[in-house]
C-alpha cells in the first residue's frame, strides 16, 4: 500500500457547490456552508433567492466554486446582524456548516411551499409495528453497492431474517428482524431510512403489520 | 554540540498550529502547544466539535461525520489551516499521517506539515524499496525474495531457498489481506495465484513478493527522533507482542524478551538506519524478534499510539520535539543525553464490549474517572458526559505506569485499572486485568500467536 487512506477525490471539490438548508426556529431558512473556505459575493439583503440561483462563491485553497441554493430554499435574504453595522470585509473565512444566508420564506410563501412540505405525508399506520435500530451507526439496506436491497416494501419477514447492516467504528454487524413487540411473521409497510443513512439507537428502520398464514397468499393491500 | 544551541529556541517557532484529528492524539498535540506557546486550532467533524474535550479552544468546522468528509478530506484541512491562520500542521496518526500526497498539499499551501520529508515517507510506504534501504544500511530482514517476483516459478526457487512455511505478500497490502501462506512446495503456486487475486482487487496491484513466515515471534519496535541537520537519536524499544486482531492492546518497555547485546546492535542500527534515508521527526521501525534476531518489518513514519511509554522512560516530551524539529531547531538532547529508566506499560482503553466479541460499543459515558497516584500517566480525550461517537476508532484512553522493575509497573498498572471508572459504555478493562494476571504474562512466556492469559 504505497498510500495509506488515499483520498483525493474529485467528487469533494466539484466546481459548482450547493448549500445545505436548515430551517431556524424563527421560521427563517438558513443557508449553511458546504465546506472550509474564504465566502464572498452574497448577495445583499431584500433580494429574492431561490432554488439553484447562484448565492456567492467559495474559495477553497485558491479553487472558485459557485454555491448555489438549494432545492427548497426560496425568500428575501435577510441582513446579517453581524454584518449589518458597516461595511463587512469583502470575503469572510467560513466553516463546513456555517451560516452563508438567512432567507425569509414568508415574502414568496406560495412559490416555496410546494418543496418545503418535507417528506410526504405519512401514511396513517395506527396498527403498524417498528423495527428499531438496535444500536448507533451508519445503516446499509444493501450488501454491497448494486447488490438488491435486503428488503423492500411489501417483503414478508420472518424473525432471524436480515434487513440491512449497520457500521459502527468500522465493525458491520447484521440487522436482524425479531424482537418480542413485533409480530413473528410480519410485511413490510415502510422503510423508513434510506441507504447508508446514520440512525442513532432506537431510530425505527421498518414499520411492519402482522401477517397471517392465510393472508399470506392473497397480498391484500395495506392500508395507505 | 558548541555550534547548536540545544534547549534554547534561536529559531523563531509557530504561533498557530493546526491539530488534524480528534479525539486523545488532538489533545495529545494540544498539551504540547500549550507548553511550547503556541495556540493550536483544531479541525473538527460535525460529530466532534461539541465534544468537551475542544471545549474553550479555537475550531474550524470542516465536515460531515464520515471520516472522507472530515479527517481525510484534505483540501477542506488545508484550507482550515489557511484560513485560521496557521503555519503548521500536525496530523496525528491514522488518517492522513502517512499520506505523502497531504504532505505535499500541506508543503504548496505554505503550511508546515509535521512529519518526514514527503520522498522518506514515500520511500517507507512501499515494502520492497522500504526493505532494499534498510538492509543497506545494516539491519537483519526475514529472508525472503529481494524485491518483486516475476512468476509462480520463481517465488517456488524463493521459497526452496529460504525454507518452509512463507508468507506471499502484496506490495500494496495492509490490514492482512493479499497475504497467502504456503506450507510446502506445491501450495506455492496456488498462494500465489490467491494473493495476486486478493491484491488486484482490494488494492489494484497485483505485484507480490515473499518471506518466510516466522510464527511464535515478538512483536519488537524502535522509536527514532531525527532533526534536519541529521542527527538521529533512539529512545529505546517497546514490546508490542500482545495483540488483538492486528490491534495492539498493551505495550512494554524494554521487551522483556530481547538481549542487551541484540538491542545494542539493533539500536544502533536503526539510527544508522534513520539516518541513511534522510529521516526527520518521529518514526518507529518494526520488528519480529525471532529467535533472539530482530528482523526489520516495517517502518511507521509517524508519531505512534503507544509513544508515551517511551516518554515515560526517557523522560522526553516526543511531541514537543517533533513541533521544535519541525519548525528547524537541532534536537534538543543528544543520544547521551537520554536516559531510559525503569519499565513501563501502557494499555490501550477501548470502548468495546468483551462479553459480545469485543463489538464496539458507542454511547454516553455517564460516569468518568481517571486513575491516578505515583507511577500513572493516563492520557484522554474522555470526560463525564462525553459522547463516543459512532464513526470513528474506539480508543478511549491509554493508562501508563512506570516502576523500577516490571513487576512494579504491572502492580501499579493492575491498581489504576482497578480504579478507571467507565460507566456508559463497556471497555476492556476486564481483558487487560486478565492479560496482567495471566502466569503467562507475568512470566515472559508468550509471542505473536496467542494473548496471555486468553
Amino acid at each position: 500500500m504505497p498510500v495509506k487512506n488515499f483520498v483525493l477525490d474529485a467528487r469533494l471539490t466539484p466546481p459548482v457547490l450547493r448549500a445545505r438548508l436548515a430551517a431556524g426556529p424563527d421560521g427563517r431558512q438558513r443557508l449553511l456552508a458546504p465546506g472550509v473556505g474564504m465566502f464572498r459575493g452574497a448577495p445583499d439583503p431584500g433580494m429574492l433567492v431561490g432554488p439553484d440561483q447562484a448565492i456567492g462563491a467559495l474559495e477553497i485553497l485558491g479553487v472558485v466554486h459557485h454555491v448555489l441554493a438549494p432545492v427548497g430554499a426560496g425568500g428575501l435574504v435577510v441582513a446579517d446582524e453581524a454584518l449589518a453595522r458597516g461595511p463587512g470585509p469583502a470575503r469572510r473565512a467560513v466553516g463546513f456548516d456555517d451560516i452563508l444566508l438567512t432567507l425569509d420564506p414568508s415574502a414568496t410563501r406560495g412559490e416555496s411551499a410546494a418543496n418545503q412540505s418535507g417528506p410526504a405525508a405519512r401514511p396513517g399506520v395506527s396498527g403498524a409495528a417498528v423495527l428499531r435500530a438496535p444500536t448507533s451507526g451508519r445503516f446499509y439496506a444493501r450488501s454491497g453497492p448494486g447488490k438488491p436491497a435486503f428488503v423492500s416494501v411489501g417483503a414478508v419477514l420472518e424473525p432471524g431474517q436480515t434487513v440491512g447492516l449497520i457500521e459502527v467504528m468500522k465493525t458491520f454487524s447484521r440487522v436482524l428482524y425479531g424482537g418480542d413487540a413485533l409480530p413473528s411473521r410480519a410485511r413490510v409497510v415502510r422503510v423508513c431510512q434510506a441507504d447508508e443513512s446514520d440512525v442513532a439507537q432506537g431510530d425505527p428502520l421498518l414499520e411492519v403489520e402482522p401477517v397471517d398464514a392465510a393472508d399470506d397468499q392473497n397480498t391484500k393491500p395495506h392500508p395507505a | 554540540m558548541s555550534a547548536k544551541t540545544r534547549g534554547t529556541p534561536a529559531v523563531p517557532m509557530f504561533r498557530r498550529l493546526m491539530v488534524a484529528n480528534r479525539g486523545e492524539v488532538a489533545v495529545r498535540i494540544a498539551r504540547a502547544c500549550d507548553l511550547l506557546g503556541i495556540t493550536p486550532v483544531f479541525a473538527t467533524s460535525t460529530a466532534d466539535r461539541d465534544a468537551g474535550y475542544l471545549r474553550g479552544r479555537e475550531t474550524v468546522c470542516i465536515g460531515a461525520a464520515r471520516s472522507p468528509q472530515s479527517y481525510l478530506n484534505m483540501q477542506a484541512i488545508v484550507q482550515a489551516a489557511r484560513q485560521s491562520e496557521c503555519t503548521a500542521l500536525h496530523p496525528g496518526w491514522g488518517f492522513l499521517s502517512e499520506n505523502p500526497v497531504f504532505a505535499a498539499l500541506c508543503e504548496a499551501h505554505g503550511v508546515t506539515f509535521i512529519g518526514p520529508p514527503a520522498r522518506a515517507m514515500h520511500l517507507m510506504g512501499k515494502k520492497t524499496p522500504a526493505k532494499a534501504a534498510m538492509r543497506a544500511a545494516g539491519l537483519a530482514l526475514i529472508p525472503g525474495s529481494d524485491g518483486i517476483l516475476d512468476s509462480a516459478e520463481q517465488a517456488r526457487e524463493v521459497a526452496d531457498r529460504v525454507g518452509y512455511p512463507v508468507l506471499l505478500k502484496a506490495e500494496s497490502g495492509g490490514g492482512g489481506r493479499g497475504m497467502r501462506i504456503a506450507r510446502g512446495p506445491d501450495e506455492v503456486a496456488s498462494a500465489y495465484a490467491d494473493a495476486q487475486a486478493e491484491a488486484i482487487a482490494a488494492f489494484g496491484d497485483g505485484r507480490l513478493y515473499l518471506e518466510r513466515l516466522i510464527e511464535g515471534g515478538r512483536h519488537v519496535e524502535i522509536q527514532i527522533m531525527a532533526d534536519r541537520y541529521g542527527d538521529v537519536v533512539h529512545l529505546g524499544e517497546r514490546d508490542c507482542t500482545v495483540q488483538r486482531n492486528h490491534q495492539k492492546l498493551l505495550e512494554e518497555s524494554p521487551s522483556p524478551s530481547l538481549s542487551a547485546e541484540e538491542r545494542e546492535k539493533t539500536l544502533a542500527a536503526a539510527v544508522r538506519a534513520a539516518a541513511s534515508i534522510g529521516y526527520v521527526g518521529a518514526g518507529t521501525m518494526e520488528f519480529l524478534l525471532d529467535q533472539g534476531t530482530l528482523r526489520f518489518m516495517e517502518m511507521n513514519t509517524r508519531l505512534q499510539v503507544e509513544h508515551s511509554v517511551s516518554e515515560v522512560r526517557s523522560g522526553r516530551d516526543l511531541v514537543v520535539e517533533q513541533i521544535r524539529v519541525a519548525a528547524g531547531h537541532p534536537l534538543s538532547f543528544g543520544q547521551a543525553d537520554v536516559v531510559l529508566a525503569g519499565h513501563a506499560i501502557e494499555c490501550r482503553i477501548n470502548a468495546e464490549d468483551p462479553a459480545n466479541n469485543f463489538k464496539p460499543a458507542p454511547g454516553k459515558i455517564v460516569r468518568w474517572h481517571s486513575p491516578t497516584g505515583e507511577g500513572v500517566r493516563v492520557d484522554t480525550h474522555v470526560d463525564s458526559g462525553y459522547e463516543v461517537p459512532p464513526h470513528y476508532d474506539s480508543l478511549l484512553c491509554k493508562v501508563i505506569t512506570a516502576g523500577a522493575t516490571r513487576d512494579e509497573a504491572i502492580g501499579r498498572m493492575i491498581t489504576a485499572l482497578g480504579e478507571l471508572v467507565c460507566e456508559g459504555v463497556p471497555t476492556t478493562v476486564p481483558l487487560h486485568l486478565q492479560i496482567l494476571r495471566s502466569p503467562a504474562f507475568r512470566s515472559n512466556h508468550y509471542d505473536t500467536r496467542a494473548i496471555p492469559g486468553i
